[in-house]
């Protein structure tokens, strides 16, 4: 059985049927749970493609070797991300003054904060590095780890704990503020919850939604540029 | 077949992005500085390439399954993390709720004034 296993893991391919399976058989189980808000159907996925590693033994670097192939797809995937910024450009230019002061106080705070909190709790440096990107959208977030010397897995999972956060505090502090803008809900949700908030500002409403991504794609491209600098500053490096 | 010239487009993006990282030693990832050069090169053009959409949509929404690679390692790594675990969700929880209140106030302040009343 398992020289067997060893044969399949020898091409990427297994791997890749077993992200394939486990996405479409995480899609279908979120809806068959009503698709909750609150959780992001691919931890659904997530979850049971890890069931499913540990089930049958394979190594999780073994795993991650082949679909390594898959996510070299990532590269061209974050390239085509530009497609959505410039349609969102008509926005941009409308609401360019705000957004050049809010942009980067609140890119910078979202990263900020959360690095000052773990250091104030003792986090290990690498623990930092991992948890600065936690609202930049995943592939732009993958490079930002790498260049920080963080943990890529780590990074994943506070970008989910992140999104889903960000999700519940938005509607929780929206309305403790009396905001019904769809414009503001949807830039918080962007800036703060990456994909999984603009996911939820499109439920809000299309304008809501072209806000969020245009927040999503702003912060991720100001994080990028500003965050590898940042973090070559003395006293930060830890 | 637009949807493989559509890739061919992303994939030279991506490579000239990769080029100019490389060259300048800017601290940003290859698939970043292809996706400014991409947007870049949509507003000099001032509209969307047929072949370049169709590749990008299908890759953007698939972008979920391209991360779960990375997403499963996170239960891989567990134990190593064992004593960091308040300052990790600490960090996430709180450093979240912080930013999400100084996003919306500070933008209160400086957008509802310029519209009000739009929804």
């Amino acid at each position: 059985m398992s020289e067997l296993l060893d044969h399949l893991l020898a091409t990427p391919l297994l791997a890749i049927a077993l992200t394939l399976a486990a996405y479409f058989a995480g899609a279908r189980l979120f809806r068959l749970v009503g698709a909750p808000s609150w959780c992001p159907p691919i931890l659904v996925a997530a979850l049971l493609l890890a069931g499913v590693l540990a089930l049958t033994g394979i190594d999780y670097a073994d795993y991650r070797e082949g679909a390594g192939w898959l996510m070299l797809l990532l590269g061209p995937a974050t390239v085509a991300l530009g497609l959505p910024l410039y349609q969102q450009m008509a926005h941009i230019r409308d609401l360019w003054r705000p957004l050049l002061v809010c942009l980067p106080i609140a890119s910078a705070m979202a990263a900020l904060y959360a690095v000052a909190i773990a250091w104030l709790l003792g986090a290990s440096p690498e623990v930092m590095a991992s948890l600065a990107p936690k609202s930049v959208t995943a592939p732009i977030a993958i490079g930002i780890t790498e260049q920080l010397g963080g943990s890529v897995a780590l990074m994943m999972g506070g970008l989910l704990l992140t999104g889903v956060a960000a999700i519940g505090f938005v509607d929780l502090v929206a309305r403790g503020l009396g905001i019904r803008d769809q414009r503001l809900l949807g830039l918080a949700l962007g800036i703060n919850g990456h994909a999984l908030g603009t996911v939820r500002a499109f439920e809000i409403g299309p304008t809501a939604g072209a806000f969020a991504s245009l927040g999503m794609s702003l912060t991720g491209i100001l994080t990028a540029l500003l965050l590898p600098l940042a973090w070559r500053l003395p006293g930060l490096a830890g | 077949m637009p949807v493989l010239r559509g890739f061919l487009w992303l994939l030279g993006f991506l490579l000239l992005g990769d080029a100019l990282v490389t060259l300048t030693g800017l601290p940003v990832s290859a698939g970043v500085a292809g996706m400014l050069l991409l947007t870049l090169w949509l507003v000099l053009r001032g509209s969307v390439n047929a072949d370049i959409a169709a590749a990008a949509r299908p890759l953007i929404n698939v972008l979920a399954m391209l991360i779960m690679p990375g997403v499963v390692g996170v239960f891989f790594i567990l134990d190593s993390l064992s004593g960091q675990w308040a300052a990790i969700l600490g960090a996430l929880v709180g450093g979240t709720l912080l930013s999400v209140f100084t996003t919306l106030w500070l933008m209160r302040r400086l957008i509802v004034g310029e519209e009000p009343g739009r929804e």
